[in-house]
């Protein structure tokens, strides 16, 4: 008669360890990634720092990255109303901001890609330079999270509709909310280095 | 069942706590940014003080999303250390590297 529940109350420990050792482990990933950023914002200040030629802040469209910046930013605390509304069991609410973040987020790329076509065929910045080098292998590699993002936010929202999360079961969009709160805070430090400084 | 036992067990560790507003966090977030640009495009400082004060800038907001949006702030301690040391890297390289 004892022995059930006993069971039962070392399974919830089992699983409570399990959710805390993946959102360690996620946080472990968020920490390297943070370390990939922060070497290739040191090649960039280092390139900016020997290259004979860099462009200005207007050929760099500063209007359209602070335009970006607050696309990112209004995503973040989307992400985070989702997160709350999932807490009060709310899935259809946590579906409709995760897909508002997925919108702002491809609003970011498409953003981002209308600023590479200027830099390339307007400016005349590529590959072979220093500061194309430089620029496209930063933005380029956070650009490539955001699309990532992007497809998560959508398979957690159809997910989220289908009622897969509840109050009691959301570890996958808290890990999502991670991940797309760590993508914001790296183009914060972007937008000051590349566009400010 | 299970499975909605143990994810309440874990997720109730970081939300037990008063949370700060979010829109209060976005709005600070945003006032921030439109100071950094607005003291970009005026220029009307020096850039020794201008590389600092951005920097500054972009660190406290670095921080604000770290702290209330990935609630390090109401995480276990690990959590927090385990982000805080590349992160203090980050702004030790950058600032060595801005300041040379």
């Amino acid at each position: 008669m004892n022995q059930a529940p006993v069971l039962s109350s070392a399974k919830v420990s089992a699983h409570s360890e399990s959710h805390i050792n993946r959102k360690f482990g996620f946080w472990l990933f968020l920490s390297s990634e943070l370390l990939i950023f922060c070497g290739l914002i040191g090649g960039f200040l280092v390139t900016k720092h020997y290259a004979a030629t860099w462009p200005t802040q207007q050929q760099l469209s500063l209007w359209l990255a602070s335009l970006n910046t607050f696309l990112l930013l209004t995503s973040s605390l989307t992400v985070v109303l989702g997160i709350e509304n999932i807490q009060t069991n709310k899935q259809r609410s946590l579906a409709l901001f995760l897909l508002v973040s997925a919108l702002l987020g491809f609003l970011f790329l498409c953003g981002q890609a209308y600023e590479y076509q200027h830099l390339i065929f307007t400016e005349k910045f590529g590959f072979g330079d220093p500061f194309g080098t430089a620029f496209f292998i930063l933005t380029g590699l956070h650009g490539l999270h955001v699309f990532v993002g992007v497809l998560w936010a959508i398979t957690v929202a159809l997910r989220a509709r289908r009622g897969t999360y509840s109050s009691t079961n959301y570890t996958t969009v808290e890990m999502f909310g991670l991940y797309w709160h760590f993508v914001d805070l790296v183009w914060i430090l972007i937008f000051t280095i590349v566009y400010l400084i | 069942m299970q499975q909605s036992i143990d994810t309440h067990a874990g997720n109730a560790i970081a939300h037990t706590h008063a949370r700060t507003n979010p829109v209060l966090v976005y709005a600070i977030l945003a006032i921030f940014t439109l100071l950094e640009v607005t003291i970009t495009v005026t220029g009307g400082l020096p850039r020794q003080t201008l590389i600092p004060l951005l920097l500054a800038i972009s660190f406290v907001k670095a921080s604000l999303v770290a702290l209330y949006y990935m609630h390090l702030r109401y995480e276990k301690a690990i959590y927090g250390i385990v982000f805080i040391i590349p992160a203090a890297f980050a702004v030790f390289l950058i600032t060595v590297l801005l300041s040379g």
